[in-house]
């Protein structure tokens, strides 16, 4: 290839989001790479940013997960890629509704089961506190769809949870310190249900162990992690980052909670 | 699992860091990186004989993770590589696709020797952005020129390094 005789302006400037990729440890993408030379050129800029020692060493959670993968692979276990097999769920009383199977529901995609149901919002208890929505919500509600009485807030004390089924939904009705909200309980990863744990106020995915909060955020991730040191005992990060789990609207008249969810 | 290791497990642990560092010496980031490691493994559990001479599997590991790599570099030349720089991964004994020398330090002093052979203001510009990180705003200032010329001659200095680099490859 010929050296500095062609307009490098543009070039340069497209050629510096490849570099801001990989100088940034993010994954540099190829559609930035624009002919051979500069493909060539990629590689000479891959080769030098990995010629600084500190930045060779793999992250201790890779390496782990890794190993649980290729041993769960070694022992014939092909559960890692796989979703959890369907389980049978008793038919709601009082519903003469049919029910999706989770399968079902997973084939569907995580996003119908968001525009099935999920709009915003905690519920405010109490009025001396708080409008607390969570952020960055949009509403998603679509079509037609009811009010289903799922909990008494009695039955919800402050950092606890309730498993509640409607007749296209499964999840929690959560009471984070006074903000009641209802989540999905199907894990974003693989589909398998998590169970609530009290003593960790999260919610735990049997299959790879995410845990999230009571907001529905992933809390056991790198970058939590990287933030606070650790989680709750865990051995090694989740990691992976994974979507928030859906969160239908919920409504609070009495005694009663109340959850959107959308014609099964 | 209550069980100790497997044979397969003490493979992988013996070579993942050696894999993984072989594999980012030629790719430089972590994703990537990464995502090549477990397939370099996934096909390891599928296919190596781990009963084989501790030689042979790592020459099997290393030319898989060496195929890896040139097939990841084939998406950005989005044209066949030619050459015979994909190696079938069999049961010969190990040749240079394993790097005799702990591969930091053979891809640290093949970068210092290429960085002596540039220009000085082509080798100051990549020392500033890869060697110490600087983005291109702070390369621009340390170097008294503005953030587009930076860009141009980073531009600049990977292509001459790269002609470089090719010579010196063969």
């Amino acid at each position: 290839m010929a050296d500095d005789d062609r307009p490098v302006d543009d070039a340069a400037d497209r050629f510096d989001t490849y570099l801001e990729a990989l100088l940034g440890e993010g994954r540099p993408s190829p559609e930035a790479v624009g002919d051979r030379d500069e493909a060539e050129m990629a590689r000479m800029a891959a080769e030098l940013a990995a010629s600084v020692r500190a930045a060779t060493t793999p992250d201790p959670a890779f390496v782990e997960q890794l190993r649980l993968r290729m041993r769960q692979a070694d022992a014939g276990i092909a559960s890692v890629q796989r979703p959890p097999p369907v389980r049978e769920q008793p038919r709601p009383s009082g519903s003469g509704r049919w029910r999706l199977s989770r399968r079902q529901v997973l084939q569907a995609g995580l996003g119908a089961a968001a525009g099935m149901a999920a709009g915003v919002i905690g519920v405010s208890l109490g009025s001396r506190t708080q409008q607390r929505q969570i952020a960055d919500d949009d509403q998603l509600v679509a079509g037609d769809g009811f009010w289903t009485e799922v909990a008494s807030v009695s039955d919800v004390p402050p950092g606890s949870a309730v498993r509640f089924s409607t007749a296209a939904f499964d999840g929690f009705v959560v009471n984070d310190a006074g903000t009641i909200r209802a989540l999905s309980s199907v894990c974003t990863h693989m589909g398998c249900t998590l169970h609530f744990r009290p003593d960790w106020a999260d919610f735990r995915c049997p299959c790879h162990g995410a845990s999230f909060d009571l907001a529905g955020r992933l809390a056991n991730g790198r970058s939590a992690w990287r933030k606070d040191g650790g989680y709750r005992g865990d051995a090694k990060a989740y990691p992976i980052e994974l979507p928030d789990l859906v969160r239908p609207r919920v409504k609070v008249e009495d005694d009663a909670v109340w959850v959107w969810t959308a014609q099964a | 699992m209550s069980t100790g290791p497997g044979p397969f497990e003490k493979v992988y642990d013996e070579h993942v860091v050696g894999i993984y560092r072989f594999i980012y010496a030629r790719v430089g980031n972590h994703p990537d990186a990464e995502d090549l490691t477990a397939q370099v493994f996934v096909r390891a559990v599928e296919q190596l004989d781990t009963s084989r001479e501790p030689g042979q599997i790592a020459a099997w590991l290393y030319r898989v993770a060496h195929n890896a790599t040139a097939d990841y570099w084939r998406a950005f030349y989005r044209l066949p590589l030619v050459g015979t720089d994909h190696v079938a991964p069999g049961w010969e004994p190990a040749d240079d696709s394993r790097p005799a020398a702990d591969p930091d330090e053979r891809s640290a002093v093949r970068v210092q020797a290429l960085l002596r052979r540039l220009p000085d203001h082509y080798r100051r510009v990549l020392e500033l952005r890869f060697l110490e990180r600087l983005s291109v705003a702070e390369t621009a200032t340390a170097m008294g020129i503005s953030n587009g010329n930076a860009r141009v001659l980073q531009y600049r200095a990977l292509r001459r390094a790269a002609l470089l680099g090719e010579a010196s490859d063969g």
